[in-house]
C-alpha cells in the first residue's frame, strides 16, 4: 500500500484536515501521513502579485516523497502559478507532489457567512482533485466527478467527492 | 475534455511553457512547447497543431509575424495571442489577421478554459458537417443509469431523440428516481458537452441567497466580498443548466428566471454590466407543474416556456426487473469503495427487495446496499443487513400457508434462529414451532 503524506504549511483549520485523512485514504487506498515539516513561505511570495508561487513550493516538497509515495502540502496562502492569476491547488500529472490552498475556498472571501462544513467539503475535494492528477488522472468531464475541471468555487460545489468509473478504473489500473 | 486536440505554446518564458503545458496536459490535450518563432514553425511544419498560443512579445520573429505565417500555412489552425494589458492593441491587429481570439496574462483560469473548449468546439464544427455528425448513434456516459426494464428503456430512448436539440427539458419522477442522473445523459449526449452541466438545487438555496447563487456577485457588491462570485448562469455559458426541485422556486424569482430564459441576458448583483450567457435548460421536479399552475403557486408563462419536452421516470416499483441489477451495480461500487470483500447478494435477501415498495425509489435502494456492506461481513449481503421497512413491503403469496411460511422464517431470522424466543414471540410452543419448521422444511443458515 502507498502512502500519501499531508503537509500543512501555514494552515490554521488543522481540525478540518484531520477530519479528512480517513477519507482521503480510503478514495486512495492508501496509508495516509499527517506530516509536520516547516518551510518558510516567505521565500515564494511574489510581492508584486500578493500571492505565493505554487510551482516552487512544489518543487520544495519534491524530495519529502519517496518513491511511490505521494505528498501534498495544504496552505491557507493564495496560491498562483506564472501564466494564471490564482490557482485553488496545483500538481503534475503522474508526479509525486501536489499543492493546495484553502485561501478561496472560504466563504467569508466572497461576502457569505463563514460556514464551516462547506469549506471541509471544499478542501476535500481540492485534495482529492490534486491528488488525483498524481494518480495521472486528467480532468473529466463526467459532470459529478472529482476530476471535473473547477476554475470558480462554484464549481468545486458541483462536484461530488467521488470519481467517475472511468476515473476508478484508471486509479485501479496506476496502482497495478 | 477533447484528448485528440493538440496544442502548441509559443512563449520564450519557461515558467509560462511549463505552467500553460501542465495544465492542458490535465485536460487530456496533446502539447508541445516552442521558446521562439522559428522553433515553432519548424514544429508546425512537422506536426498537426490544432490550436497554437502565441505570445506576442517574442525575441526575433514576434508574435504578430508568427501568426501571418501560420495562417499562411495553414488557416484552420485556431491561433489565441497571450499579450499583456499594455500590447491589447497588437492583439487586435493579430485578430484582424485571422487569429481567433486573444487573452491577457496572467489569465483568469476560468478565461483560458471556456475559451480553449470554445475553439475545440469551433474545430469540431468545422471539420464535421454537425447537423449529420452530432446524431445520436449509441449513447454515451450512461452507464450510471442501471436497468433493462421497458420503463427505463423508454427513458433512455426520450434521452437520445432530445439530446441532440437545444430543447427545454423537463424531468419528472418521484424522489430518488435519479432525475440528475438523466439530466447529466442528455448533457453528455448533447452539442454541449465540450461544457461542464451546472446543477443548482433550488429547493436548497435559500430564498435570500438565491439571487447571488444565480447572478453572482461584483467584488465589493457587500462587506467582505473580497473576490467576485460566478452566478449559475454565467457558468452555464455554452453548456447545461440543471435546475433541480424547480417547483421550490419563489414566485419572485420565477419572474427573473423567465425574464432571463427570455432574454439571456443578466447582471451580476452590485454590477452594472449586462452579461450575456447561451445556455440550455434542463429542469426536474417530483411535483406536478401543471396542477401548481392551476392552483397559482407556478407562474403559467414559465411553465410553457419550460414545457418543451418532458421525460417522466417511472419509479422503482414499476420495474422490479431492475431492483436485481441495480442492487448488484451498488454492491459493486460499495464493495470497492470501502474495500470489502461483498460480491453477492443472498437469495431472500434479494427476494426481499423485489418484494419492497422503494418509497425512496433507486437511492433508498442505494442506501440499504451501503449500509448493508457497512455493517455486513463476509462475500454475501444477508436478510437482516437490510432494514427494509416492514410497512413497505408487498406480500406476494396468495394461500395462508404461504403467508405463515414467510413469517415464521422472517422471525427466526429476526432472533438468529433462538427458537424460544421465536415461538414466543410468534405466541406458540417450542415443539409447534419445530413442526411448523420441519413442514416448511426451513433450514437454519450455515
Amino acid at each position: 500500500m502507498s502512502l500519501i503524506k499531508i503537509v500543512p504549511l501555514q494552515f490554521s483549520r488543522l481540525e478540518a484536515l484531520e477530519e479528512l485523512l480517513p477519507l482521503i485514504g480510503s478514495r486512495f487506498k492508501a496509508d495516509i501521513l499527517l506530516s509536520l515539516h516547516y518551510l518558510d513561505m516567505t521565500q515564494f511570495f511574489d510581492p508584486v502579485r500578493s500571492q505565493y508561487n505554487a510551482n516552487e513550493i512544489i518543487r520544495e516538497l519534491l524530495p519529502l516523497a519517496h518513491a511511490g509515495d505521494k505528498v501534498i502540502g495544504v496552505t491557507d496562502l493564495d496560491l498562483f502559478i506564472p501564466v494564471l492569476s490564482y490557482i485553488f491547488g496545483q500538481a503534475y500529472l503522474g508526479g509525486s507532489a501536489a499543492l493546495v490552498s484553502g485561501h478561496r475556498l472560504e466563504n467569508n472571501r466572497y461576502g457569505l457567512a463563514d460556514d464551516p462544513d462547506l469549506f471541509r467539503d471544499r478542501l476535500l475535494k481540492s485534495i482529492l482533485h490534486e491528488l488525483g492528477h498524481t494518480f495521472k488522472l486528467r480532468h473529466c468531464l463526467q459532470p459529478g466527478c472529482i476530476m471535473v475541471s473547477s476554475t470558480y468555487v462554484e464549481e468545486i460545489d458541483q462536484k461530488s467527492t467521488l470519481f467517475c468509473k472511468p476515473c476508478r478504473s484508471e486509479l485501479v489500473e496506476y496502482r497495478r | 475534455m477533447d484528448q485528440n486536440l493538440s496544442i502548441l505554446i509559443v512563449d520564450d518564458e519557461l515558467s509560462v511553457r511549463d505552467s500553460l503545458s501542465n495544465w492542458f496536459i490535465e485536460d487530456g490535450y496533446s502539447v508541445d512547447t516552442a521558446e521562439d518563432a522559428k522553433v515553432a514553425l519548424k514544429k508546425i511544419e512537422a506536426f498537426h497543431f490544432h490550436i497554437i498560443l502565441v505570445d506576442i512579445k517574442l525575441p526575433g520573429i514576434d508574435g504578430l509575424e508568427l501568426n501571418r505565417r501560420i495562417k499562411a500555412i495553414n488557416e484552420e489552425i485556431v491561433v489565441i495571442m497571450m499579450t499583456a494589458f499594455a500590447s491589447v492593441d497588437s492583439a487586435v491587429q493579430a485578430l484582424k489577421d485571422g487569429a481567433y481570439d486573444y487573452v491577457c496574462k496572467p489569465f483568469d483560469p476560468d478565461s483560458v478554459s471556456h475559451l480553449i473548449r470554445n475553439a475545440s468546439k469551433h474545430i469540431h464544427l468545422n471539420q464535421e458537417n454537425l447537423s449529420l455528425q452530432e446524431r445520436i448513434k449509441t449513447l454515451i456516459n450512461v452507464e450510471d443509469i442501471i436497468g433493462e426494464s421497458q420503463g427505463i428503456l423508454n427513458v433512455l430512448e426520450q434521452v437520445r431523440v432530445v439530446a441532440e436539440t437545444d430543447s427545454t427539458v423537463i424531468i419528472t419522477g418521484d424522489s430518488g428516481t435519479g432525475k440528475e442522473l438523466i439530466a447529466r445523459a442528455i448533457h453528455m449526449n448533447s452539442p454541449r458537452r465540450f461544457f461542464p452541466m451546472v446543477a443548482v438545487h433550488c429547493g436548497a438555496i435559500a430564498e435570500n441567497l438565491m439571487e447571488s447563487e444565480l447572478f453572482g456577485h461584483e467584488r465589493g457588491a457587500f462587506t467582505g466580498a473580497q473576490y467576485a462570485r460566478k452566478g449559475k448562469f454565467e457558468m452555464a455559458d455554452g453548456a447545461t443548466l440543471f435546475l433541480d426541485e424547480i417547483s421550490t422556486i419563489s414566485i419572485k424569482m420565477q419572474i427573473e428566471l423567465l425574464r432571463v430564459l427570455e432574454s439571456k441576458h443578466y447582471t451580476r448583483v452590485g454590477g452594472n454590466r449586462e452579461l450575456k450567457s447561451d445556455f440550455r435548460v434542463i429542469c426536474a421536479t417530483n411535483r406536478d407543474l401543471k396542477s401548481m399552475v392551476d392552483a397559482g403557486e407556478f407562474r403559467e408563462d414559465l411553465y410553457y416556456r419550460l414545457n418543451v419536452f418532458t421525460i417522466d421516470i417511472p419509479p422503482l416499483r414499476e420495474r422490479i426487473e431492475d431492483i436485481r441489477l441495480l442492487s448488484y451495480h451498488f454492491v459493486k461500487l460499495y464493495a470497492e469503495q470501502m474495500n470489502k470483500p461483498t460480491k453477492y447478494i443472498g437469495k431472500r435477501a434479494l427476494r426481499a427487495l423485489e418484494n419492497y415498495a422503494f418509497p425512496g425509489n433507486v437511492r433508498e435502494l442505494e442506501n440499504l446496499i451501503e449500509r448493508a456492506i457497512v455493517i455486513g461481513n463476509g462475500e454475501t449481503v444477508r436478510l437482516k443487513d437490510l432494514p427494509l421497512d416492514q410497512h413497505a413491503m408487498r406480500p406476494t403469496w396468495e394461500s395462508i400457508d404461504e403467508m405463515e411460511h414467510h413469517h415464521i422464517e422472517s422471525i427466526l431470522e429476526k432472533y438468529q434462529w433462538n427458537i424460544s424466543r421465536s415461538a414466543k414471540a410468534l405466541g406458540i410452543d417450542r415443539v409447534t414451532l419445530y413442526s411448523k419448521i420441519k413442514k416448511y422444511k426451513l433450514v437454519k443458515p450455515s
